[in-house]
């Protein structure tokens, strides 16, 4: 495993440019140890080769890239022992070797990496995503991702035009570079800014040392090169530089060619001083910690026509931060303290800006007539200039600018609103409605969200005022918008639209035909309540459990199966994306049981993953067992006679796979409903896979996950694609709007809107939340059924007949030896095939468990739990560790017999930091006694031991005093295996699971023959086959 | 310096030595002086029937034959490169206003904060000179009695061009801090925003001005500690858009005053502006691949 490091190397002089400096630790790497020992710095013993960097830095950015980046050497401080630099937390290594007791001093190290110019770094690091994890074999470094995050900054500020031409001097040769320079424009700049500073890791900066100690200037170097390559990367040198002679020639020249600035020393000169008091006003707002702030504050609503402007000094890096004009001119001093800030000549700064401002906004030269201005009172046509004209001039110019909220927002404007209601006589069969039902609507001129007639309109626009007051609100009524609204009242305003698009205006708030935008939603009749209900405004009515159901549902599980129920009755698709643990399954089998009671005929498909289409089938028998289900899997599936008998069944499960592979009969059933579970598995939605799914017709959808799936935008996309196809837009519109901004930009307003725009369709509670915790015991079991995959089951039966001759022709110690040998085999062919065969073979794929436990493990780490990991074979737990590291590409640590006492309490501790591992494997044995393991939340039983009291102690590591989480306990059994019927007997027959407990795996050497034939013969249709 | 040199316009042999890095005055024809109160400094000196003789010092000044410069409260010394290799010491005594006047001026400036916020913003207060009357004074010189110069050149006329030189180099001193005005009168910057503050504030006990404390970066030591780690940026959060208005800086900041070409700074930089941003957007939205 690699972990890929980059950081900024500024250029020793200023006429070089710098350049993005690229390494990479490796976990396979030669351990070179005090082999060169005499020559300082040593090289790092373990750093990636260049190749390799090459190689993982064109898999994310395929371009030409791969010529720009040069062969470079380097120094750097980094936490060392005598004989090796620390590894980052991100890299996995092989052999743990241990230097716990040894102390860390920073030591340097040479690094053989690859340079890449500022202006491609930028462009590389600004298309990582935020949400980014490692994986094939590599992980990101905390100072890859940093700069990240500064490229990203830095590619607002461009793209927002907060930049400025500059001048710099080289120190030794008299020369002068004219460069493009970030500005940090207002106080959202400033704050992120100091964020940056204050976040960068110290790894950062460890390549130059002597030269910028401090966070800041380092960061802002990088900024300014990165600013400065990007510029003139994009635009040619023709757009710029003039054929001219004169400074402004030789200025601009410099600015798109990088080169000195071609004059002579007295043009230098005055270019110098020219251009630092023309940019004077910008470094101003730059290097004072803070400003001026004007607050526009609406008269009262009894007052009529006085508006107020106050005036106020304001940290720039905290905008809640005022302090009044009149406390300011009460400081006599040179500095005033307010909270924890100095302000330095907070007379001179404020009287300085109202100066400027001033001539801004001719309201507040007036209030300059007073001796100690506090504030400037404007009428209602000056507050308007102010909101309309002043207050961006003002924001543009460095000032703080505080108004009321409702001028950003819709309400404070001149909008439409929709209304629409049912048609009198609905069409569908059950007399409600459907996402394509077909609705009456009209439009509705409404000021502030609020209708208006246009007889009120005629009247508030004969005032001739272009800010009115409408109930209480403030308004603003442009001319074009009169003009607009006029033109509306004139033409058709109502009609009939489908539900699905009704809800999508609805919710979404978009610009209208008519070319005034949508302020406002209302439903009329029956409708209002299902709006009112999807918005969360009106409860959902909560249902009664389905008589059928056997057991009983917790208390958030009947409102989730509500939730359901009340989707479905809509016709609308649902995503119930409760954190694993939370009975998903059961919700589903609920309302199923509901649509058979309510007399909705009509088979259910449910497409799910095969590693649990065992779990399914058991799942429905235990709680739903009236229903009838078919499994449509495997080679024996039934194909001609599907059509005929699949109007007998209420379920059939099938899996993804098939739903392409059969689609020509799956299309053919009229579904009463199509579900898919695991439904991450349609996540690239352009797979033919997907695209069969989202094919199938059914009255209702529903999709079950586990993950996060506002976290994951494209896979969000897709299964809402599935669910209610064309609510969320294109693919690649959404990508545009949401996906990008989200998940490279962190963009909040972005992830709000999307939320909203999703919250009625997906459900998604975690087990951390309160009122779920009261619900949940403290320890859940879980039985995870799996199958065998085709080549574990050949294995299986090859050990089992084996051991059938075996027994036949022995006894005594010999028969006893046989079976016990034939029954520790066969639990290595369920673990995997690789085990049992010892080879060295590759893992993926090729056992059913391995499958299940891995797609639980994403859920668990993409939840952010830990899980412990038990298992009786050292071999086993060796495997593990190697497949789950490549696939999560995080450390796994495995402790076993073999571990010493020093390195088990070194395990142990980091599995209890918070940055620490998150899988733990642990062999039964060595795991038994003394730990305490309570981050885990989730233990997982990858083998049985057949012996409750061993597995429960096992457990209790991670369920013990001190734990705060609930536990969820995942007990692993393959299907139609020796561990599925020992595990039925363990259930039925407590008198024989007692005779267990005491005698451990020893009584099966005492059964007959033919009880053992019975015992160990696999039922060859919980095989998996595809 | 007799008036034949000025008949054949300077081309004699006792042109004046050119000077590298001399302070040049940035107007090239016309007049000097940006602002009103500048303006109206030339216009004073004029009206006291220094027309022509200023008019040569103008060439002076614009051909940066001022070497150096200094003012203090009441006082200028500058020195001038005439046609001998040694330059020319020139003084400029304005006549001072007395503490008592002072106290009067600042009396009536403190009434109104619209004084002290246009000086602090760098503008001379359109209605200076009616404070100054009220409280019986005038801000610019009345007769040529109130300015005492000397001059180390041989001509005896007053002003000679390289006093006439400096006057103008007054000027533009003047448009750049209009504080410097007060300054010939005698009292500092710092004075006056000082005196200016006690009355606001009414307190006696006022502290003296103090040396501003220049800010610096907090230097941080690079420590095995938490080497790997930096500080909370889960929330760190990038907005790319367009912004509200197209090069706003540019428009703020206008055109430098050392933009010597024919085409128009701002319309330059504007589209040059909007091009950057629309290159970043597109770049910020792409896949990280270069488009062909």
């Amino acid at each position: 495993m690699i972990v890929l490091h980059g950081t900024w190397k500024p250029p020793s002089e200023i006429q070089e440019r710098g350049n993005f400096f690229l390494w990479g630790e490796s976990s396979t790497s030669q351990q070179i140890k005090r082999k060169s020992r005499q020559a300082t710095p040593r090289p790092h013993p373990f750093q990636a080769s260049q190749d390799e960097i090459s190689r993982i830095i064109t898999s994310f950015n395929s371009g030409d890239i791969k010529k720009k980046m040069l062969p470079d050497r380097t120094f750097i401080l980094l936490p060392s022992y005598p004989d090796a630099p620390q590894a980052s937390p991100d890299l996995i290594q092989e052999d743990e070797f241990d230097n716990g007791m040894e102390k860390v001093v920073l030591s340097t190290w040479q690094l053989d990496g690859l340079s890449l110019p500022p202006e491609e770094a930028v462009a590389l690091l600004t298309s990582l995503s935020g949400f980014w994890t490692g994986i094939d074999g590599f992980a990101i470094g905390s100072d890859f991702r940093f700069w990240s995050k500064v490229s990203k900054f830095a590619m607002e500020l461009l793209s927002k035009q907060h930049f400025v031409p500059g001048i710099v001097a080289s120190e030794n040769k008299g020369q002068k570079f004219a460069r493009w320079q970030y500005v940090l424009n207002d106080q959202d700049d400033l704050m992120r800014m100091s964020m940056l500073a204050g976040g960068m890791p110290p790894i950062c900066r460890s390549l130059a040392q002597n030269k910028l100690s401090h966070p800041e200037a380092y960061l802002s170097d990088f900024l300014n090169t990165a600013v400065d390559g990007s510029i003139r990367r994009w635009m040619p040198l023709s757009e710029l530089s003039s054929k001219t002679t004169g400074l402004s020639s030789a200025w601009l020249e410099s600015l798109s060619t990088g080169a000195p600035i071609k004059t002579h020393a007295n043009g230098l000169k005055s270019l110098s001083e020219g251009i630092r008091s023309w940019s004077q006003p910008i470094r101003e707002i730059q290097t004072s910690g803070f400003r001026t702030c004007f607050r526009l504050e609406a008269p009262l609503p009894e007052a009529d026509d006085s508006w107020s402007l106050r005036y106020f000094l304001q940290a720039a890096d905290d905008p809640s931060l005022l302090v009044p004009a009149g406390d300011v001119w009460k400081e006599s001093g040179d500095s005033l303290q307010f909270l924890t800030r100095k302000f330095d000549h907070p007379q001179e700064k404020l009287l300085a800006d109202l100066g400027k401002a001033s001539k801004l906004f001719i309201p507040i030269e007036d209030s300059l007539n007073s001796a100690t201005p506090v504030v400037a009172h404007l009428d209602t046509k000056h507050a308007y200039a102010f909101l309309k004209e002043a207050a961006p001039l003002l924001s543009e110019s460095g000032f703080g600018v505080l108004i009321p909220p409702w001028w950003n927002k819709g309400a404070a404007k001149l909008g439409i609103k929709l209304n629409v209601k049912p048609k009198p006589e609905p069409k569908t069969g059950r007399g409600i409605f459907t996402f394509d039902s077909i609705v009456n609507y009209n439009w509705q001129l409404a000021l502030g969200g609020e209708a208006i007639s246009e007889e009120e309109f005629r009247h508030l626009s004969s005032l001739k005022e272009p800010l009115v007051r409408i109930r209480g609100q403030w308004v603003e009524l442009k001319k074009d918008e009169i003009d607009t609204a006029i033109k509306f009242f004139k033409s058709k305003n109502s009609g009939e639209m489908k539900l699905g698009e009704a809800m999508r205006l609805g919710m979404v708030h978009g610009e209208s035909q008519t070319g005034l935008p949508i302020t406002g939603f209302e439903a009329q009749g029956k409708l209002s309540s299902l709006f009112d209900q999807l918005s969360g405004k009106k409860k959902i009515k909560e249902q009664q459990q389905p008589e059928s159901f056997e057991g009983e549902l917790r208390p958030y599980q009947v409102k989730g199966f509500s939730w359901l129920a009340f989707l479905r009755q809509y016709g609308i698709g649902a995503c119930l994306a409760d954190d694993m643990g939370l009975g998903k399954t059961i919700q589903l089998l609920a309302l199923l049981l509901k649509e058979k009671e309510d007399g909705n005929v009509g088979p259910v498909l449910l497409i799910c993953p095969t590693s649990v289409v065992g779990n399914w089938q058991r799942e429905a028998k235990k709680f739903a067992p009236s229903l009838r289900v078919l499994v449509h899997h495997g080679l024996s599936r039934k194909k001609k006679e599907f059509l005929d008998e699949v109007m007998n069944y209420d379920l059939v499960i099938s899996t993804y796979a098939l739903t392409y592979r059969d689609e020509d009969i799956l299309e053919k059933v009229e579904w009463n409903g199509v579900v898919l579970d695991e439904a991450q598995n349609i996540k690239n939605s352009s797979t033919k896979q997907s695209q069969a799914v989202r094919r199938i017709k059914a009255d209702y959808r529903v999709a079950l996950t586990g993950t996060p799936v506002e976290n994951r935008l494209s896979e969000l996309w897709s299964i809402m694609e599935f669910l209610n196809p064309g609510y969320l837009g294109s693919a690649a519109g959404f990508r545009r709007a949401f996906a990008l901004p989200i998940e490279r930009y962190n963009d909040k307003d972005a992830g709000m809107q999307l939320r909203s725009f999703i919250a009625p369709f997906v459900l998604r509670r975690l087990k951390t939340d309160s009122t779920i915790i009261k619900d949940l015991p403290d320890k859940i079991e879980l039985k995870e059924h799996c199958n065998l995959t085709k080549e574990q089951a050949t294995l299986y039966e090859a050990v089992v007949n084996d051991m059938l001759r075996k027994i036949n022709e022995t006894e005594g110690i010999e028969r006893k030896g046989a079976i016990l040998s034939a029954l520790v085999r066969l639990k290595q062919v369920c673990n995997h095939p690789a085990q049992f065969l010892d080879d060295g073979s590759s893992l993926p794929d090729r056992s059913g468990k391995l499958n299940r436990i891995t797609e639980m493990l994403e859920e668990v780490l993409a939840e952010g739990d830990s899980a412990l990991i038990f298992t009786q074979f050292a071999r086993m737990g060796n495997m593990l560790k190697t497949h789950f590291q490549k696939v999560f590409g995080q450390e796994v640590m495995f402790l076993h017999g073999g571990v010493n006492q020093k390195q088990r309490d070194q395990m142990v501790m980091r599995f209890s930091e918070k940055k620490g591992p998150r899988i733990f494997i642990l062999s039964l044995k060595a795991g038994g006694v003394g730990l305490n393991l309570t981050r885990a939340n989730h233990v997982f039983h990858f083998d049985r031991w057949w012996n409750p009291a061993v597995e429960n102690q096992a457990t209790d590591r991670a369920f013990r005093i001190g734990q705060t989480k609930n536990v969820q306990v995942h007990k692993f059994i393959c299907d139609g295996t020796l561990e599925d019927r020992i595990d039925e007997m363990i259930e039925s027959k407590k008198e024989l699971a007692e005779n267990i407990i005491g005698t451990g795996e020893g009584w099966l050497t005492e059964m007959t023959t033919e009880q053992l034939k019975d015992l160990f013969t696999l039922r060859r249709e919980a095989v998996m086959n595809e | 310096m007799s008036w034949r040199d000025d008949f054949w316009g300077g081309y004699t042999a006792s042109k004046p030595i050119k000077v590298e890095g001399g302070i040049k005055v940035k107007s090239k024809r016309g007049s000097i002086g940006d602002t009103w109160w500048s303006k109206r400094w030339v216009s004073v000196l004029e009206s006291f029937g220094w027309s022509n003789r200023l008019e040569r010092g103008r060439r002076y000044a614009r051909g940066g034959q001022v070497i150096g410069f200094k003012l203090t409260p009441g006082k200028v010394t500058a020195s001038v490169q005439g046609s001998t290799p040694k330059p020319y010491s020139v003084l400029i005594e304005v006549k001072s206003f007395s503490e008592a006047e002072w106290e009067k001026a600042i009396e009536e400036m403190s009434q109104k904060a619209v004084f002290a916020a246009k000086l602090l913003a760098g503008e001379m207060p359109q209605n200076i000179e009616e404070a100054f009357k009220s409280a019986g004074m005038s801000l610019f010189p009345v007769s040529s009695k109130d300015i005492k110069t000397d001059c180390s050149c041989p001509d005896s006329a007053n002003p000679c061009k390289h006093i006439a030189a400096v006057y103008y180099i007054l000027a533009e001193e003047f448009d750049r801090d209009p504080f410097m005005l007060f300054n010939m009168r005698g009292r500092t910057k710092e004075e006056i925003t000082f005196s200016l503050r006690k009355k606001r504030v009414g307190d006696e006990k006022l502290q003296e001005p103090q040396e501003v404390k220049v800010h610096i970066h907090e230097e941080v030591p690079l420590s095995a500690d938490g080497f790997w780690d930096g500080g909370e940026l889960e929330s760190f959060s990038v907005n790319i858009t367009p912004p509200d208005v197209p090069a706003a800086i540019i428009k703020r900041l206008g055109t430098p005053q050392f933009w010597d070409s024919k085409e128009d700074f701002n319309k330059k930089m504007e589209k040059y502006y909007k091009e950057i941003s629309k290159k970043a957007i597109e770049t910020a939205y792409g896949d990280g691949k270069k488009k062909k």
